[in-house]
């Protein structure tokens, strides 16, 4: 190879970088004309939006909107934007009337089409919009699925939000699902399902643990005191990590029915299960506990001598306790983290 | 001497053009996943974790040293962070500015006692404050012991169980965090460790901590440091996560499972490559323990960064970069070409050490054979014009190449004229910018073997307007 080669190499790159520049210049101009009139014919519909959101039969907004030759976009970013505000969506019906009219047709085709952002897109607004009439799409393409990739998740989720249980039972055919997709699931369904599914979930012994601890721990997050009684129960559960999920619960539920049945947790050789047993505690105000908790701030794990301090200035008179355990706490540890806590609880007066 | 001039214009040349095909290479690898991503709306995707109580908490630390002009815009911009859970500790490494007063004054601060847990040994720790108004903001003030030192601090100052690392003169996109956690949670915490995109804030608008306007800087030396940006960011990083088998999450934003790094000893105190440092460590660790966990850069999560204005500045910043790889190289030298360490020891480690510390050796000495060539007859002419012109390719065009990847891919800068001036800039880079940075990086690799760790000493102007 000689240089006249080498000019040639590099002299044809550059005339294609060249034409690749001029084209990227070309389409970031096309895109910037087209994102400025999106941009303004969505601030030319934002006022009879809001008209037909508040009053249905004033159909001015219907007329503009078919008139606009971005309708589908502007629609789209409007509802979005209307339901992330108002956080509504399952309870307005104009959302799902002019999402089922105007976007149903372009969802179908989107589902089915290569891109996998724009059908990951598709599935977030469908949510969004709750738009019932795509659940027997949804539901094919999720009987075709057998991954539980990104898209499979978002898929059941969007499923969930339709209230579809076909959700849960998509998740128990993967043995690695995760809780948290189980407890998002949970979240979306309608109150009657929920309890429903909670209720099968509870009821589950050995067949899927995760869906058992993800209904623990959603039990406690939405404080469905309801559940109370079956939460306590599983305090007596041989598995510990069934334990922890329901000691977490109560924390989050802030009630116990029989606070006795906290005591053999502060002697656990499980540190977390010391942990949550003093945070309830505290969250508790249970008093009886209070000598238990001024052990506890002397443990050799950080965690629990933090959760028992803090614990301690739950109550009324944590002030004088903190301090007394911050001058003759037998342990040196303990008396760092009561005078620190003890500090705190100074500076939140102030 | 002819002779060995020749041949090494062919070692040169040869290594140029093989490390141009192995840049165009890794954009190949990385070019599917950018582009998959590309249309995904950013916020549908991580709106649910705002709301979601099942996201992990962070620690945010914020190193600082003489950081009294950009440290409380940086802590502002941290609190309008989305992001469920979070505390910031901000960690004065013995300023000699008022870095400490101003915390202590902007937030009000009170000093308090904490019972920290001692997980890394560092320097003393002389004080911990409070703010009284967001009681999840801390500054810890100690002795200086360097950023790695400071980071220590901090991690052990943290109670969360991930950190993220941010430079005290950076401002971090609001979403930036959520972003960053979003891989963590998703994988169950098989992903241990996500470093975003850092890029340079210098001619934008900043305002409230808040990056209103992208634009572009005015100094061809800012411009060709975001040039730089995209080639490393885009074209090397992406790929190399692609393959888990990235070493370098930069030190200005990084999301990091605090316990694994406890677990590798923490950032090392005696490089000043220390983010650099930490990752290969982490990597060793994985392997070691035949570990399935990854290390991912996010291209979207954005940290906008000050880059230096001066020559001078620059000169010392890409010196310590140079140095704090050879250092890494060195220390982990057990990993080379070492199958138990997998990919990392196979690939990754000598990839850095040739393309990326070498290649300002091999560059050097074609920037010398062709003006030996054209000038003293050094080379034929002829061999000194391929060397030339592959100079060009390697310097030149890949950078401008990089520019057309951030226009395909991500687009950040909004107008046509950022396109082209970036462009022709690029174009430019063999004939000015390249030589410098070559030359500095040879002297990076000398200063290795005669100076200690310091702080870097940018002078600060403050990005927020």
């Amino acid at each position: 190879m000689n240089l006249s080669h080498f000019w040639i190499l590099i002299a044809s790159l550059f005339l294609g970088q060249l034409l690749l520049l001029l084209i990227l210049a070309w389409r970031k101009q096309q895109s910037n004309k087209r994102e400025a009139a999106i941009n303004s014919q969505y601030d030319a519909l934002t006022d009879s939006f809001s008209s037909y959101m508040m009053d249905p039969s004033d159909e001015r907004f219907i007329e503009e909107l078919k008139a606009s030759p971005y309708q589908l976009v502007v629609l789209e970013r409007l509802l979005n934007h209307y339901v992330s505000v108002t956080k509504a969506g399952a309870d307005s019906p104009p959302v799902s009337r002019l999402s089922e009219e105007f976007l149903s047709t372009r969802y179908v085709r989107l589902l089915k089409r290569g891109n996998w952002a724009m059908r990951m897109n598709t599935l977030y607004f469908i949510e969004d919009f709750r738009m019932e009439s795509l659940v027997p799409q949804l539901k094919e393409k999720l009987a075709k699925s057998s991954r539980l990739d990104q898209e499979t998740q978002q898929l059941i989720r969007t499923l969930a939000s339709l209230n579809e249980t076909v959700a849960i039972e998509a998740l128990a055919k993967h043995p690695d699902a995760p809780a948290r997709l189980y407890i998002d699931v949970f979240k979306r369904l309608d109150e009657l399902t929920k309890l429903d599914e909670l209720n099968a979930a509870l009821n589950e012994e050995n067949d899927n643990q995760t869906l058992k601890h993800s209904a623990i721990s959603y039990i406690g997050m939405a404080g469905m005191t309801l559940f109370l009684p079956r939460i306590e129960e599983e305090l007596q559960h041989p598995e510990m990590e069934m334990r922890i999920q329901a000691l977490k619960a109560i924390l989050h539920l802030q009630y116990m029915n029989s606070p006795s049945a906290l005591a053999p947790f502060f002697q656990s050789a499980a540190w977390p299960e010391r942990m949550f047993a003093a945070q309830i505690a505290g969250k508790l105000q249970l008093s009886r506990y209070k000598e238990t908790l001024g052990e506890l701030l002397g443990d050799p794990v950080w965690w629990v001598r933090y959760s028992s301090a803090e614990a301690l200035t739950q109550f009324s008179e944590g002030d004088i306790v903190l301090t007394h355990f911050a001058e003759s706490h037998p342990d040196r540890y303990a008396r760092d983290m009561a005078n620190q806590w003890k500090t705190s609880l100074l500076g939140s007066e102030q | 001497m002819q002779e060995v001039a020749l041949i090494l214009s062919y070692i040169v040349i040869a290594y140029m053009l093989f490390s141009s095909l192995s840049y165009l290479g890794l954009f190949a690898l990385a070019y599917g996943k950018v582009k998959k991503e590309n249309k995904l709306d950013k916020r549908e995707s991580t709106e649910d974790f705002l709301r979601n109580q099942s996201t992990y908490p962070v620690s945010i630390l914020v190193p600082a040293y003489n950081e009294e002009v950009g440290v409380v815009s940086t802590v502002r911009s941290l609190l309008a962070l989305e992001y469920p859970e979070k505390e910031i500790i901000v960690i004065d490494d013995g300023s000699k500015d008022s870095t400490s007063l101003r915390m202590i004054e902007e937030f009000k601060m009170k000093k308090i006692p904490f019972a920290v847990r001692t997980h890394i040994e560092t320097a003393e720790v002389e004080a911990i404050y409070q703010s009284s108004i967001f009681p999840y903001i801390r500054l810890i003030k100690k002795a200086n012991g360097g950023k790695a030192d400071a980071l220590n601090a901090g991690v052990n100052l943290s109670s969360f169980p991930y950190f993220c690392a941010i430079d005290g003169d950076s401002i971090l996109e609001n979403d930036g965090l959520l972003k960053c956690m979003k891989p963590i949670i998703e994988s169950d915490g098989q992903i241990i460790v996500t470093g975003g995109s850092v890029r340079i804030a210098n001619g934008s608008t900043i305002s409230r901590s808040k990056v209103e306007i992208v634009g572009l800087p005015k100094s061809p030396i800012v411009l060709m440091q975001i040039v730089e940006y995209f080639r490393a960011f885009l074209i090397g990083r992406l790929a190399l996560s692609h393959l888990n088998i990235l070493l370098i999450v930069s030190g200005a934003f990084g999301v990091f499972n605090k316990e694994r790094v406890i677990q590798a000893g923490g950032y090392n105190k005696n490089t000043v490559g220390e983010d650099m440092e930490l990752v290969v460590r982490l990597h060793r660790l994985l392997r070691e323990e035949k570990s399935k966990q990854r290390i991912e850069y996010i291209p979207d999560p954005v940290c906008w960064t000050e880059a230096p204005e001066s020559l001078e500045v620059l000169r010392s910043q890409r010196i310590r970069w140079q140095r704090g790889l050879l250092e890494t190289l060195w220390n982990h030298r057990k990993m080379m070409l070492n199958p138990k360490y997998g990919s990392i020891g196979l690939f990754s480690m000598p990839y850095f050490l040739f393309v990326e510390l070498l290649g300002a050796v091999f560059e050097f000495i074609g920037y010398f054979i062709i003006f030996g060539g054209f000038f003293f007859s050094l080379v034929d002419p002829q061999v000194a014009g391929v060397m030339f012109l592959v100079t060009v390719f390697y310097g030149s065009l890949i950078s401008a190449l990089a520019v057309l990847l951030e226009e395909l891919t991500l687009h950040k800068y909004p107008k046509v004229s950022h396109l082209m001036r970036l462009y022709f800039w690029a174009l430019t880079e063999a004939f000015w910018y390249r030589p410098l940075m070559v030359l500095w990086r040879v002297r990076g690799i000398i200063a290795t073997f005669q100076k200690k760790a310091h702080w870097g000493d940018m002078k600060r102007k403050g990005i927020s307007t």
